[in-house]
Order: structure tokens, then sequence, then C-alpha cells
């Protein structure tokens, strides 16, 4: 990472809070097109579009029609070819092997796919349905991106915060969040209720791992859902540095100092003093079920 | 139960105009009662399209309830929507004549149910999709004719309480004598929902917002100081209403079956 920080402090990260077709792939795909477009033209590093980007969400049976195999297909090729200058983070239905469906967010960049994230924590109560069409994905990784360790999440994983965890020992640097999460609540203050704990999420996973929060939610409704919108970046120092508004598509775009990752961790050495070792054999005894 | 009525504007104004234009419409139409909830609907309509592209369909039957009529035409003077009137009374006599019946609540029903019927009449001669007007509150109790007021193509008014449609008005700039007169579902003349069902909306909905939005069981809310017998009364309504709510069922045969394992969803684009 000592490379990356040598090459340059400053990037920049553009976010995407569209509101995408519903089950309108081609339409999609050329709104994603024309933003990495304008993102490269207001010379962006990263774009990060939100969860299932490019079908919207409400798929359900839908799933198996809208599904792209990464690399396989035309759609995802013509994003791959279209993040030589610049990195991509992307929401899709994913065909993992025949006829099973994941909900995955794919990393593209200098026009190679870098890594595919397959959603591991499927919300499944109240107005979510996602495991009756969906298969879970198994893994939190980290990866080399051009400007450090990357992890992404997609919406409810952000709300379990071991999943933030895994990144955080995976020596995350950037945290990718691809959202879909409607709005819930209107009873007092500025937007929905329900924003204020993905904010509080960003807020303590950026300041606790000292990496980058990106966080790309949509907005629209679907089925009568409306989703919340209110995309942010949190630095590694847990301070917001920018947010998207409660309804409206906005294309955010922010430059943000690298060298606050370094800063951070020289500072409040958190990184230096984790023990994943320990964490990892106390999580074994409690998942034997054997605390002692 | 306290509403942020700047942003709820927002969202359902959004909600409507991307419904209306997903579907291919640019025009919404809706009954216009001279009511609080059909004009709270007008406004949003409006305000999310122009208002030349909202029609208001006026439905009297016969001279009776002329005050609202009167009140219908005023607010879509205010907002400069478009509104046409048709007597319901030929088509509602017509019937009654040959299968007469006293009974208030089956002349009522009949009523909503051939507004219903011109509502969708309309949906295809003014190529417009239908705003529906029921609120929370009814939408819980049962407080509608099923396929009468409660039938729509989008309802952006369903997840407001009676009281919280209130404060919405307030914000909208609905004129005060709207906001002010005692709700009726104008089953008959003189008719009252308050008085109909033994309870104002302002306990009603203090009630529902602790049951429904809150989880709480009944036993708690009765703990709270809601009387065992309005608890009661209100978990009856909730519980025989269900059907209203949803689509019949259909009894399954085949490995895929409507309305149960063939999931798609409304919208599309």
């Amino acid at each position: 990472m000592t490379v990356i920080y040598a090459t340059f402090s400053r990037m920049k990260i553009a976010i995407a809070q569209i509101d995408p077709y519903l089950g309108n792939i081609e339409k999609n795909l050329k709104r994603h097109l024309d933003l990495v477009e304008e993102a490269i033209s207001k010379k962006a590093d990263l774009i990060v579009f939100p969860e299932l980007s490019l079908t919207g969400y409400t798929l359900r049976d839908g799933v198996p029609d809208m599904a792209l195999k990464p690399g396989g297909d035309t759609a995802f090729n013509k994003l791959i070819a279209s993040s030589k200058g610049i990195s991509i983070a992307f929401g899709f239905a994913e065909e993992k092997d025949p006829g099973l469906f994941f909900n995955s967010s794919a990393f593209l960049s200098g026009g190679k796919t870098l890594h595919i994230h397959r959603k591991v924590y499927l919300p499944n109560y109240g107005i979510f349905e996602e495991l009756k069409f969906f298969g879970q994905g198994r893994n939190f990784h980290t990866f080399s991106s051009p400007f450090g360790k990357t992890g992404m999440l997609i919406c409810y994983d952000f709300l379990h915060y071991g999943a933030s965890y895994l990144l955080f020992a995976g020596g995350s640097e950037f945290i990718i969040v691809l959202s879909a999460a409607p709005g819930r609540g209107v009873s007092s203050g500025e937007g929905w209720a329900s924003s204020y704990m993905w904010e509080l999420m960003g807020e303590t996973i950026s300041r606790f791992s000292q990496s980058f929060v990106i966080y790309a939610n949509r907005v629209g409704s679907e089925d009568g859902k409306s989703f919340a919108g209110g995309s942010f970046i949190y630095s590694p120092a847990g301070q917001l540095l920018a947010k998207a508004s409660y309804s409206e598509e906005e294309f955010l775009v922010r430059e943000v100092d690298i060298q606050e990752i370094r800063e951070m961790r020289r500072k409040w050495p958190y990184k230096r003093d984790e023990k994943p070792e320990i964490i990892c054999e106390a999580l074994k005894r409690i998942v034997a079920g054997n605390e002692d | 139960m306290k509403i942020d009525t700047a942003f709820v504007e927002k969202i359902l104004t959004n909600f409507i105009r991307d419904e209306l234009h997903r579907f291919g419409f640019e025009k919404g139409l809706l009954g216009l009662s001279g009511g609080l909830d059909s004009s709270v609907c007008a406004f949003l309509a409006s305000r999310a399209l122009k208002p030349e592209n909202v029609l208001g369909l006026i439905m009297p039957y016969g001279e009776s309830f002329s005050g609202d009529v009167e009140d219908a035409g005023g607010i879509a003077r205010i907002l400069g929507i478009r509104t046409k009137s048709i007597d319901i009374s030929p088509m509602i006599d017509a019937y009654y004549k040959s299968h007469p019946t006293k009974n208030r609540i089956m002349i009522g029903n009949k009523m909503a149910r051939e507004r219903m019927s011109i509502l969708y009449d309309h949906s295809v001669r003014e190529h417009a999709l239908i705003l529906g007007t029921s609120n929370k509150t009814e939408l819980l109790l049962g407080y509608g004719t099923i396929h009468g007021d409660m039938a729509c193509a989008i309802n952006p008014l369903g997840d407001l309480y009676k009281t919280q449609i209130r404060m919405l008005a307030g914000h909208l700039g609905v004129p005060e004598k709207i906001i002010m007169k005692p709700p009726t579902a104008g089953l008959w003349s003189g008719q009252t929902d308050e008085e109909e069902l033994g309870m104002t909306y302002e306990d009603i909905d203090r009630l529902l917002f602790q049951l429904i939005d809150n989880r709480k069981s009944h036993d708690q809310a009765i703990a709270m100081g809601f009387s065992g017998e309005m608890v009661k009364k209100i978990g009856t309504l909730i519980r025989n209403s269900e059907f209203k709510r949803k689509l019949p069922p259909v009894a399954k045969l085949s490995h895929r079956t409507v309305g149960h394992d063939f999931l798609y969803p409304y919208d599309r684009d």
C-alpha cells in the first residue's frame, strides 16, 4: 500500500444515486455508461452505483430473466470495457452457475473485473423476501484496487457489523456499500427515520475501521416502497464528507485525501492492535457451543 | 404520529408522478367528494402532475349532499384541475326500482360501486390512472366499500392515518372548512364516521398507531390507558376486514399458481 501513498494522495469518488428502471437492463446499461462518461469527464477515480443498479430491486420471479454471467454477457462486457480509465462498482443479478442466482456487485477497473461480492445477509422479513429469490453469498473479501485495499458490502450486509469487521480484519481501507434501502418512518426530523441507522453505522464503521465508507443508495419507488437515498461518504476519521438527498436523484462527486487513512492509523492504532486470531478462536468456541 | 409534512409531500408527489409515467400515463383522475381525503389527494396530484392533467369526477346522487358538491367544485377551482359532474341517481334508482331495499348500507355500497365503475370507464376514456383516496385508518378498519371507494390503480394516502391526513392538509393549504368538516363515508345524508364508529378519529388513530406501528398487544394498549371495549372493537374490525385488503385466495392445483408462486412486481419499466 505504501507504493500507492507514494504515487498520489487525493482521489475523486462519484456516487450515482439513481432510480433504476425496474427490469430493463438495456435502459439501465445506457444510464450506467452515460454516468461513467460523466464521472470520467469530472476526473473521478471511482463511481459507485446502488444495489441491483442494472436491474432494479423488486425483481421477484424475474430474477432468472435478468441475471447476468460476469464476463459472459454483452451488458457486463460493455461495462468492463467502460472501466478502462476509471473504477466502477455496480449491482446486478448474477447467475453464478446454471440456475444459481445471487444478488451481487462487481468492481471493475482498468478494463478488468477485480472482484465480485455476493450478498450474504439477504433480508427476509417484513417487506423483504430476498431469500425466496436469491442464494446466499458465503464470504467477505478485500481486494487490491488502484487506490488501496477495498471491500464491498450490499445493503443489509452493512447492518451486520461483523461483515465490516471482516473487511477491516482483511485490511480494508475503502468499504463500498451498494444499497437499495427503502425509507421507513416519516415521523419527525428531516427525511426518513430509518436513514439514521445507516448514517450511524457509516460514522461508526469508518471511525473504528479507519476506512473510507462509501454508501450508495437508490431513490425512486417500486411497488409502493420509496427508496431512501441519503448516499454518503465518511472519512477514516468518522467525518461526514458528503451526503445526498433523501428523495431525489443526485450525482455526488467528492475529492478525498487518502493520506487520512495513514494519519488516523498512526494516531489511533486500532488496526495495529487488532487481534483477529483471538476473535477467530473465540468465535469458533461460540459456534461450537462451548464458550469456555 | 407527527409527520414531516413537507417531506411527505415530496415523497407522495414523486410516487404519483413515477407510477403514472412508468405505465405511460400523463394524467390522473379521482372521485372528488368534497371531503378531506379526496381534497388532499387532488392537491398532491395537481402538484405531482400539471393541474390540467388531473380530472376530478364529482358524482352526487341527485340533489343530496349539495354542500359537498359545492366544496368539491371549490377545491377544483383553487387547483385549476378539470372536473366533470355525473349524477348517479338514474343508475341507482333503475336498479332499486326492480330490487328494492331499505338497507342504507347496501344502497351506500351500491353507490360507491357505481362511482367506481364510472371512474374506471373514465380511466380508459381519458387515458388516466385512478388515484385512490383510502387512508390508513379506513384500510385497517375496513371502513370502505370493497370494489367501491377502495378500488384504484395507485393509492398515495394509504399509509397515512386520518389525523396525519389532517396535518398534511394544513401544510398543503387545503381550506380550513374542508379540514374541519366531520368525516363521512357519504353512505346517507347526515351520516358521520365518528358517530357510526362511536369513537373519534383521534382516539382511533392513537390506538392504531400503538397496535400497528408500534406492534403493541391488546393488553399493552389497555395498560396504556385505552379502554378494553375500544381495543376489542378495533381489534375485531381489523381482523374481520382482512378480505378487503387482499386479493381473494386462488385454489391451488398446479405447480405454479397466480397469487401463490407466480410472483412479479406490480411495477415495471
